[in-house]
């Protein structure tokens, strides 16, 4: 409860959902990432710098900016493409819903693992419609592209509220707050999660935690 | 030139990934070094847990609850292995002494011989299916509750480390610290550290919607009659069975059992916030109650014996040591639940309705039955005289004791006889339930409509009893709820699911940094204001929105006032301070109606006035003390004075009701007296300032409970008239009801503009009223030392003390006659220990303390 959470929904074509997906995804993490962190003497660290890199997509009219990190553009590639292959594959009408969450760790004593409390979630909810024609197609890539670009003002509106960050940590938390596994960039600790609408209502796994975590809470 | 060079030059030679000099240009200090405190990341577990740093506080403090949960479990397994040891291992034939015991050294029976030898006892276990079972289930229980023990101790340990690293407070003085100053720490965190990331400041409502977020709904499913607790029997009438097994199998079913309504602590599943498809909803949780009555049922044995044993294992000692206790009443569940305010908390609760104890059984007292009473005074009498001769023999001869059955008839005809007495009223008692009545409502703040004018009437007391019942019976209805409760759940909560799915998706609120509360909670008058209770204009509600009996109206009241630091929305302020200046303007206008003339009116026309003259026949009732009230009044006007304009006349109206006018015949005295304690009050608040803050916040709280008592008095006294006028309008002009709702304003605003002027806006409590010159103030005495402000402080809290304590304080100027003792004054009301306390240490130091508050005052 205590993490904000956003929601976008687009309409896209089957065969844009990846780029429309990485497009978003990539427009909030260029936005929630840092150079890496150099920490010198107790207490000070400076900033390493971050590039940024044009992409053009092929199927919609739309450039998007993303970090030029290599290593984590393949990590949410493959997120999204997980996510558009459970999608053509679910049968169903085509929904879905794909959620990038920052989060934070908390170590925890022995017998329990580390804690992850997210304070910010993104939900991209994404509509896969068929169309008929190529006349149609190309109406759609022009007002995606559109949509998307308003899309990306709305997370960068969002963005520039001054809200709730994580501190900036010390050395010895920084993993706690930041992913420091990628060599040239550092992002905030982020998860990406999807749901095809089937399972959208409960699926058994959060069902279960949550009797054993009620039964204990009693 | 050659500068251009080098500069290229190094440029090359110095490249990596970061540019060169960086070092020096841009150095960045991490924020989490500066704040020597750890657990910024914990803050979000701490803030979901809010109700946990509520209970750490009431359990007052880590080692005390890890005490308490150890001894507790201790206790679950002694019972058990008490209980099997009694039933197996014991040969209760050389107990009895009906077996011969043989013994070479001597003819002594030890406890040791009446055991069984191990083996004999543990085969007679095994063969035991039914021990065995129950041992089974018990142990599954045990480690069920040693599970949650860990994983308690677990989060209390954050909350500790929270405690003492964020709140800056140590574990040892946490039982001495009061909740608000908890709750003032936690406001200043969330500035500094931003606990809750949705918003910058947390307000004293949020956490309080943390902390009760189920519990007001389920004071709302009370309030609107959703819960299936009232039955009508066929011998008894009608009866309210509200247990806490049904407790919290209704909790299991909302909240938090697999499967409720509730995704997790703090939101509505989505899909019961859509009217789509409720009856496909009522369906499924018609049937999910079904499973869990059935379950219920199943397990009902189990949890019978555990309850018998349990209620053996607890009340038999209190039994024996005082059996007056089982005549002794309580407060009900359902009564905690149905006077419960929204937005109040346990400990706010437990207080308000402790004093009210006093008062509720002396009430309930009033209503003995007479063919009781005369049966319990003869049987009281032949039990006296057997156990008169019994106990004089044995004083003679103590070998009486050892003939058998002798000292059980003892204490058998000890017991008869303290039932018996609980039966046979108190001589010196009398009979003055209205008053009684009156004196209730100050402290629970709630009560049916109907009871008003109608306090000596059987129906109300039964009804009243359903509030506040019989200790022995609560007992009763606990070992008796693991039969009904499945009962209760299959055959009525049932029926009632689709009601419970509409409220649920009807007063959900989604309050931003908060997650879902019932909207009730909200205290929104617009939304659940009930016109009949000042809220008209206001609200909005439809019927089915409007909470009953003023609950909205009364929480709101009861909030602000225990949290005068809330900034409430703008139209909850609006209404608050209007209540409050009609308050104060009443209270200002009282005295000069109180007057003779006004008295005998048939409506007064001020409702305070009433409030103070109650009906007209107390006045008979108390005239044969007219002459000691006289006296008492006097002196009540001596200390709180008429400078106090907030408080005096209702507060000593508890005391003198009905005696007000010979109150009026001693002002030539008061007057005389008020210079005096007015230069000492002012003396006093100037020189001391050294009090603790612990006595001060107490005195304060004392302070808002007076203030919410004398608020609620004032709002059903509103509402009776209220609802009495549009009655007669409905009956005689055939006039809508809407339309009538108007006229109690205008009779409000038609007081004497004399006292309106400059009341305070504000809703902190210590208010500054510049003292109105009423008609007691024709002195130019008391003129002189009611103009500062700080009189009017002063006199205050010196009128509070006095009301707790109508002896004390008067002694101090002049003696009462012997017969205002105690039991013969009007009701009183509970005393508090800080109160009492300055009380006996004299007028001086209740100055002192009010000295004290004075800048507290200020300041809020």
């Amino acid at each position: 409860m205590n993490c904000r959470s956003e929601v976008l929904e687009v309409t896209v074509e089957a065969r844009q959902v990846e780029e429309a997906m990485l497009a978003l995804l990539h427009t909030i993490l260029l936005h929630r990432s840092t150079g890496k962190f150099h920490y010198k003497k107790e207490g000070t660290y400076s900033i390493g710098t971050v590039g940024t890199q044009d992409i053009d997509c092929d199927f919609i009219d739309f450039t998007f900016v993303r970090v030029s990190s290599e290593e984590l553009d393949r990590m949410i590639r493959k997120a999204v493409s997980e996510f558009k292959d459970a999608l053509s594959n679910s049968g169903s009408d085509g929904m879905g819903q794909i959620s990038l969450e920052f989060y934070q760790k908390k170590k925890s004593r022995w017998p329990f693992s580390d804690e992850c409390i997210p304070w910010e979630v993104w939900s991209i909810k994404v509509n896969v419609v068929n169309l008929a024609n190529e006349q149609e197609r190309q109406i759609c890539r022009e007002k995606v592209g559109e949509k998307l670009g308003e899309k990306v003002i709305n997370v960068v509106e969002v963005i520039n509220r001054h809200e709730y960050l994580p501190k900036m940590p010390t050395q010895s938390e920084v993993d706690n707050v930041f992913d420091t596994t990628l060599k040239d960039v550092q992002p905030y600790l982020y998860k990406i999660t999807y749901q095809i609408t089937d399972s959208l209502g409960t699926s058994v796994s959060t069902t279960m935690r949550r009797l054993i975590k009620d039964t204990l809470a009693l | 030139m050659a500068h251009f060079d080098t500069e290229y030059q190094r440029l090359e030679a110095s490249y990596s990934d970061s540019p060169p000099g960086e070092e020096n240009l841009l150095m960045h200090v991490p924020e989490g070094v500066k704040s020597q405190w750890h657990h910024i990341e914990n803050l979000d577990l701490i803030f979901l847990n809010t109700s946990y740093v509520y209970n750490l506080h009431q359990k007052n403090g880590f080692t005390c609850m890890l005490l308490g949960e150890i001894f507790e479990l201790v206790q679950l397994l002694f019972v058990v292995g008490f209980t099997v040891f009694l039933a197996n291992c014991v040969d209760y034939d050389v107990l009895f002494a009906n077996k011969f015991v043989n013994h070479t050294d001597s003819s002594k029976v030890t406890l040791p011989d009446a055991f069984l030898p191990v083996d004999v006892c543990s085969a007679r276990i095994r063969n035991n299916a039914f021990v065995i079972f129950v041992l089974i289930i018990s142990g599954v229980f045990w480690l069920h509750r040693l599970i949650k023990f860990i994983y308690n101790v677990c989060c209390y340990w954050e909350i500790r480390s929270f405690y003492i690293n964020a709140l800056k407070m140590t574990m040892s003085e946490l039982p001495y610290a009061t909740w608000q100053e908890v709750q003032a720490r936690i406001v200043e965190i969330q500035k500094e550290h931003q606990i809750c990331i949705h918003k910058k400041e947390l307000t004293e409502l949020d956490i309080y919607h943390r902390i009760l977020r189920f519990k007001n709904y389920m004071v709302a499913m009370v309030n609107k009659s959703l819960l299936p607790v009232r039955f009508r029997l066929p011998v008894l009438g009608e009866y309210v069975f509200y247990t806490r097994g049904l407790k919290y199998n209704f909790e299991l079913i909302f909240f938090w059992g697999p499967g409720s309504l509730f995704e997790n602590e703090w939101s509505l599943k989505q899909e019961y916030k859509r009217g789509g498809n409720r009856l496909e909803l009522a369906d499924r949780l018609a049937s999910r109650i079904l499973w869990i009555g059935i379950a219920n049922l199943l397990l009902c044995p189990v949890i019978l014996v555990w309850q018998i044993l349990y209620a053996f294992f607890s009340y038999t000692e209190v039994i024996k040591r005082e059996p007056g206790s089982l005549g002794a009443r309580c407060w009900s569940l359902y009564g905690r639940c149905y006077l419960r305010h929204f937005n109040e908390l346990d400990h706010e609760l437990m207080s308000r309705l402790s004093k009210g104890y006093k008062a509720a059984s002396k009430y309930m007292n009033c209503f003995l039955s007479p063919l009781l009473t005369v049966v319990a005074k003869n049987v009281a009498f032949f039990a006296g005289s057997l156990l008169a001769v019994l106990i004089a023999l044995t004083i003679y001869d103590e070998d009486v004791l050892a003939v058998e059955h002798v000292l059980s008839s003892i204490t058998l005809l000890g017991v008869c006889i303290t039932i018996c007495r609980s039966f046979i009223p108190d001589k010196h008692m009398v009979f003055c339930p209205e008053q009684l009545l009156r004196v209730i409502l100050a402290h629970i703040h709630y009560m049916p409509d109907h009871w008003q004018g109608n306090a000596h009437r059987y129906e109300t007391r039964d009804q009243f009893s359903q509030l506040f019942q019989y200790k022995a019976v609560f007992i009763l209805e606990e070992l008796l709820s693991p039969v009904v409760t499945p009962i209760i759940l299959i055959f009525c909560l049932r029926r009632k699911s689709l009601e419970i799915i509409d409220f649920f998706r009807n007063f959900t609120v989604e309050v931003v940094g908060v997650g879902d509360t019932c909207s009730f909670a909200q205290m929104d008058i617009r939304q659940h204001g009930h016109p009949a209770w000042m809220s008209e204009g206001k609200t909005e509600a439809s019927i089915y929105q409007q909470a009953e009996d003023g609950k909205t109206e009364l929480s709101l009241m009861h909030f602000a006032i225990t949290n005068p630091q809330w900034q409430p929305p703008r139209e909850t302020t609006h209404f608050i301070s209007q209540l409050k200046e009609r308050v104060h303007r009443e209270a200002t206008g009282a005295p000069s109606d109180t007057h003779p003339m006004s008295l005998s009116e048939s409506e007064p026309r001020s409702l305070i006035a009433n409030l103070l003259t109650g009906p007209s026949t107390l006045a008979s009732v108390h005239f044969d003390r007219d002459i000691s009230l006289a006296n008492h009044a006097a002196a009540g006007i001596n200390d709180g004075g008429s400078a106090l304009r907030s408080l005096s006349p209702i507060s000593s109206s508890l005391h003198l009701r009905g005696s007000l006018s010979a109150a009026h015949r001693a002002a030539g005295h008061t007057s005389r007296t008020m210079a005096g304690s007015g230069t000492d009050a002012r003396t006093v608040s100037s020189g001391s300032s050294a009090w603790e803050g612990q006595l001060t916040s107490l005195v304060l709280s004392e302070y808002a409970s007076t203030e919410m008592s004398i608020h609620a008095l004032y709002m059903h006294e509103l509402h009776k008239q209220q609802s009495r006028g549009e009655m007669s309008r409905h009956t005689w002009h055939r006039q809508e009801s809407d339309e009538s709702s108007d006229s109690i304003p205008d009779e409000v605003r038609s007081e004497p503009i004399l006292h309106s002027r400059n009341f305070p806006r504000s809703h902190t409590f210590p208010t500054t009223v510049p003292s109105p010159s009423g008609p007691t103030a024709q002195s130019s005495s008391q003129r002189h030392h009611s103009g500062p402000t700080t009189g009017t402080y002063v006199f205050g809290c010196l009128h509070v003390c006095q009301w707790e304590d109508g002896q004390a304080a008067p002694r101090h100027h002049e003696p009462l006659p012997e017969e205002s003792s105690e039991d013969e004054m009007p009701p009183h009301i509970h005393k508090v220990n800080a109160l009492s306390f300055c009380v006996y240490c004299g007028l001086h130091h209740i100055l002192c303390i009010s000295a004290c508050i004075l800048p507290l005052g200020k300041k809020v």
